[in-house]
């Protein structure tokens, strides 16, 4: 307790300084008064009386003087007097506070904004009680690195058998097509078990959650309604309870709304329904395609909760065919959630971090240099009696006040950074965040602790430099180099190879992310993306006839839409992150036997894709009006199909069996072009195409190719629909392009931070060989003026001068090839059609960085060879 | 007069530590009473006083707080805090074992 007493008295002394002096005179006078009164007792005159105690006590001021320091105020004040005198000293030369406050401030501002995005993404947790035992289940084939969806079975199984949570629940978010005065729309549903809202910890913001009845079969016509499309739809009126909500085969009664905030995996539900499962057959919703969260038990850790589910596993593994060869994944939510923004930050954090040291580096340089230019002030001061220790902190407190200008500078430069790179990345590094990203507290902090470690970085080294003066020594030579300044230069020399090593290393790095990118937009995609709008339909609980029927319509009335070229349909769009993978069997094979299925990636499609799509048809013919319902059952492969499969190259016309729900042997009637489905970076994978009209699946997207303005195109396809059902909704409109774009967006993100941070770093780093040769010239320009009038030439001059910076940016760009080669493992993962040993980017790099430094040794040097003779003679 | 230099280090902080440990006092009340307490063999300056007692309020031993002095004039005046009394019973039994230990030496020489 002694010490929060003494912190309140020592601030008080601090912030209250006018009452203290107040007091402190109050009692001063009181005491002269009392012996002033007493010598007036004993018989003296008033006045004399006064004289004599104001004689006694030995001059007022020092008296309270004395009580000042003894309150500790002396340090306080000569800290003031520090820092006033450090900004008088930095107003004095204002090229030298521009460029350090400019280049503290981008390492800073840097550091600020990408920390912002650390901050939001991965240090903040989920915003839901006990967030840090909020886990994912999921299932991993065993050996595999990449974790599947959920079995309904298994989901009930885990349920049974383990301890480790309080809860566990199954999701599926399907759309839901809701009806409202506007006309239908498709929203997002999570189908749930009852247990969803224990497992995320909260409450309904209204009425009630589904009860354990509910999520058993039967018929449960109820719906929670997620807060923002309450608010959207019901103008959050809390009296909708009760009321009922048209979906397009019935209505729902509303029995809830869910908080606002709440998120399921990455989306925010507008609808909440429940997941019937059958224990006695739980695959009758589906198989693997369920997402599976739970909450810990308190007291249960992680890795007890993995341990218990890899023996559940194994057990189920022995029990049931489908569970054999798969194991348990389990994952912190926030952690799985953030898994693929976890290294896109922790590159960029690098990266800005080498910038910020580069700054330093660079600081540290300009200050030595400073610091022999004020050797003469500073023994002055030394020979004052000013001590070694008051002398760095008189230094130090310069670097303090320097890098509080360049943080503060850095924070506004943060305030927008943040908010340009927010748009700038449109989500690419914030997959997961749940909240806006924006400076918080915690920001601040962090940038308070850099500009702090900042100033101590550059500041340290050359304040005991500085401070080694010795008085008589320093006076004589004032800035005449001797032993010391061949050190000092040395020091400064190496600190520009570092600075110019690091920049380098940024530089190949940029370097290879951008021939990454240029490589990703020319890559041959298979498809042609211009000029195609594509939508969502989602065809819901109609029977199988109806949704080829109705898929028919559409197409119909679309393709007689003015402007439109082909139109049709596909389960899965590529590049989406979404694929169906499944297995086959040639003919002569026994298809009961699964384990001998071979393994291929299957789209469902209507008639007219390739054309939509612009995929060529190689060979056979594309689906068309003949393939029916009843007719005999066709499929279309691809070439990377025919290449395995079929090495003869004689694929049509063979029958293969497609594993399905709807299986049927069917003959291959074409092969068409490979298409990167699954990603630019991926290979195309052997893929059956098989037809929507004689296998309806239930999702589809409508992929439209036509001529004119995309949204008036949209607009249409949208009445075209609505014309043959009123009740179908459709998802958000976007273009093959925009897919495209969004595949773009973090290899472009990479390419341009790391570019700008690397063009930062190396304009950092010029100004630093300049700086040293500059400083260098300015040092020697007596020297060089003798050199002249000796009869040197001005070429020679040029060439002594300009060769030392050449050396300099030689050395750094050695060494910073043989890092960048060291590291290369760093971005080997970021790297696509470029290895991380590239010549080009290293040569480019090299190359670039040469250019600069050359030409910016290339001005001190042309200054040193201008010199007159006679000027520089005299100005000593 | 003594001077302040004249009492060994850190005695006056247990004089007045002593004093006020009675009532509080204020700064003028302090020195007079220590001077008639010692039998006025000490007198304790202004110089050293005041200090003391600021360096004393900052560590926590004392507090201070105004008050109508017995004159009728706003006068500040000390209190001992739990730590101070403290202090004092470490500070007195620490002076009590070295002034016997000079006596002592002095007894013997």
């Amino acid at each position: 307790m002694r010490w929060a007493t003494t912190l309140r008295l020592r601030l008080r002394s601090l912030l209250r300084r006018d009452l203290v002096e107040r007091e402190l005179d109050e009692e001063i006078r009181f005491h002269v008064d009392r012996l002033t009164d007493e010598h007036v007792a004993a018989g003296m005159p008033p006045r004399d009386a006064r004289q004599a105690a104001l004689r006694e006590m030995g001059g007022l001021d020092q008296r309270k003087e004395e009580c000042r320091d003894a309150r500790g105020l002396a340090l306080w004040d000569e800290l003031r007097q520090d820092g006033q005198y450090a900004l008088r000293g930095l107003r004095k030369s204002p090229g030298f506070t521009t460029v350090a406050t400019l280049s503290l401030a981008l390492g800073i501002g840097a550091n600020t904004t990408i920390f912002t995005f650390v901050n939001a993404v991965l240090l903040r947790p989920l915003p839901y009680p006990g967030s840090d035992r909020l886990v994912i289940l999921r299932e991993q084939p065993i050996g595999a690195e990449a974790t599947v969806s959920v079995h309904p079975q298994n989901f009930l199984e885990w349920r049974a058998r383990a301890g480790s949570f309080d809860a566990l629940a199954l999701v599926q978010t399907p759309p839901l097509d809701v009806i409202g005065p506007g006309g239908a729309e498709q929203i997002s549903d999570a189908q749930t078990t009852s247990e969803l809202f224990r497992v995320f910890g909260v409450g309904p913001a209204l009425g009630r959650v589904f009860t354990a009845e509910e999520t058993r079969p039967g018929n449960h016509d109820v719906v929670i309604l997620g807060h923002g499309f309450w608010q959207r739809w019901f103008g959050g009126d809390p009296a909708v309870l009760g009321r009922r909500l048209a979906v397009r085969d019935g209505s729902l009664t509303i029995i809830g709304v869910a908080p606002p905030g709440l998120r399921i995996g990455l989306i925010e539900p507008d609808a909440y329904t429940p997941l019937p499962i059958d224990p006695a057959k739980p695959d009758s919703i589906g198989s693997r395609s369920f997402e599976c969260y739970g909450r810990l038990k308190p007291g249960v850790s992680l890795d007890a909760a993995r341990a218990e589910m890899a023996v559940v596993a194994s057990a189920l593994a022995r029990q049931y065919p489908i569970d054999r060869g798969y194991g348990v994944f389990v994952s912190g939510l926030h952690e799985y959630l953030v898994r693929e923004g976890r290294p896109a930050l922790g590159l960029l954090m690098a990266v800005v971090a080498t910038v910020l040291v580069i700054a330093c580096v660079n600081l540290a340089g300009l200050l030595m240099a400073r610091g022999i230019r004020r050797r003469g002030e500073l023994a002055v001061r030394a020979s004052l009696g000013a001590s070694r220790g008051r002398l760095v902190r008189q230094l130090i407190i310069e670097s303090l006040v320097l890098s509080s200008l360049g943080g503060a500078a850095g924070l506004v430069l943060a305030y927008g950074g943040a908010r340009a790179l927010v748009m700038l990345t449109a989500g690419a590094l914030t997959v997961g965040s749940l909240e806006p990203i924006r400076l918080e507290s915690t920001c601040l902090a962090f940038t308070l602790v850099v500009t702090t470690m900042t100033s101590l970085a550059f500041g340290l080294l050359p304040a005991w430099q500085a401070s080694r003066v010795e008085p008589q020594m320093a006076l004589r030579e004032r800035t005449r180099g001797g032993s010391a300044d061949r050190r000092q230069h040395r020091m400064r020399s190496a600190l520009v190879v570092t600075e110019v090593a690091m920049a380098v290393v940024l530089l190949v790095g940029a370097g290879l992310l951008l021939r990454t990118f240029s490589r990703l937009v020319r890559v041959d995609l298979g498809f042609q993306p211009s000029g195609t709008i594509t939508m969502g339909l989602f065809l819901g609980m109609r029977s199988p006839e109806a949704r080829v029927a109705l898929v028919d319509q559409i197409l119909e009335r679309v393709e007689a839409l003015p402007g439109v070229t082909a139109a049709s349909t596909i389960q899965f769009l590529p590049l989406t992150g979404m694929n169906c993978g499944t297995g086959f069997w040639l003919e002569g094979q026994t298809p009961a036997d699964a384990s001998h299925a071979l393994p291929t990636d299957c789209s469902l499609v209507s008639r007219g894709y390739f054309a939509a799509m612009g995929i060529p048809v190689r060979d056979g013919r594309p689906f068309d009006r003949r393939d029916r319902l009843g007719s005999p059952r066709v499929l279309i492969v691809n070439r990377s199909f025919t290449r395995r499969y079929f090495p003869d190259g004689r694929a049509l016309g063979r029958r293969i069996l497609v594993q399905s729900s709807t299986q049927a042997w069917a003959e291959i009637v074409g092969i068409v072009g490979d298409v990167r489905h699954n990603g630019l970076t991926s290979e195309p994978v052997p893929t059956v195409f098989l037809l929507h009209a004689q296998t309806p699946g239930y999702i589809t997207n409508l992929v439209v190719r036509a001529t004119g303005d995309a949204n008036a195109q949209a607009a249409a396809v949208r009445n075209a629909i609505r014309e043959v059902d009123p009740t179908q909704a459709v998802s958000a409109v976007k273009t093959l392009e925009q897919y495209v774009g969004d595949s773009l967006t973090r290899p472009r993100m990479y390419a341009a931070l790391v570019a700008c941070f690397a063009v930062l770093a190396v304009i950092l780093a010029a100004v630093g060989v300049y700086g040293l040769i500059a400083y260098v010239v300015a040092q020697r320009t007596h020297e060089i003026g003798i050199r002249l009038a000796l009869g040197a030439s001005r070429g020679d001059v040029f060439r002594a001068v300009f060769g030392q910076g050449a050396r300099l940016a030689f050395m750094g760009l050695v060494l910073g090839i043989v890092a960048a080669r060291g590291l290369r493992g760093l971005v080997s993962k970021l790297l696509f059609g470029v290895t991380a040993g590239d010549p080009v980017s290293y040569v480019v790099a090299a190359a670039a960085f040469a250019a600069v430094a050359l030409a910016v040794a290339a001005i001190p040097a042309h200054r040193a060879s201008r010199v007159e003779p006679t000027a520089a003679l005299r100005c000593e | 007069m003594s001077k302040p230099t004249d009492l060994v280090q850190g005695t006056l902080d247990l004089l007045i530590l002593r004093v006020i440990a009675l009532e509080p006092m204020h700064g003028w009340a302090i020195a007079q009473r220590i001077r008639q307490m010692s039998g006025d063999e000490l007198r304790v300056g202004q110089g050293s006083l005041y200090p003391a007692l600021h360096k004393l309020e900052q560590q926590g031993w004392i507090e201070a707080e105004w008050a109508a002095s017995e004159n009728n004039r706003r006068a500040k005046y000390y209190t001992l805090t739990r730590a101070g009394r403290k202090a004092l019973e470490n500070e007195s039994a620490q002076w009590a074992r070295l002034s016997a230990a000079i006596s002592l030496v002095m007894r013997r020489a």
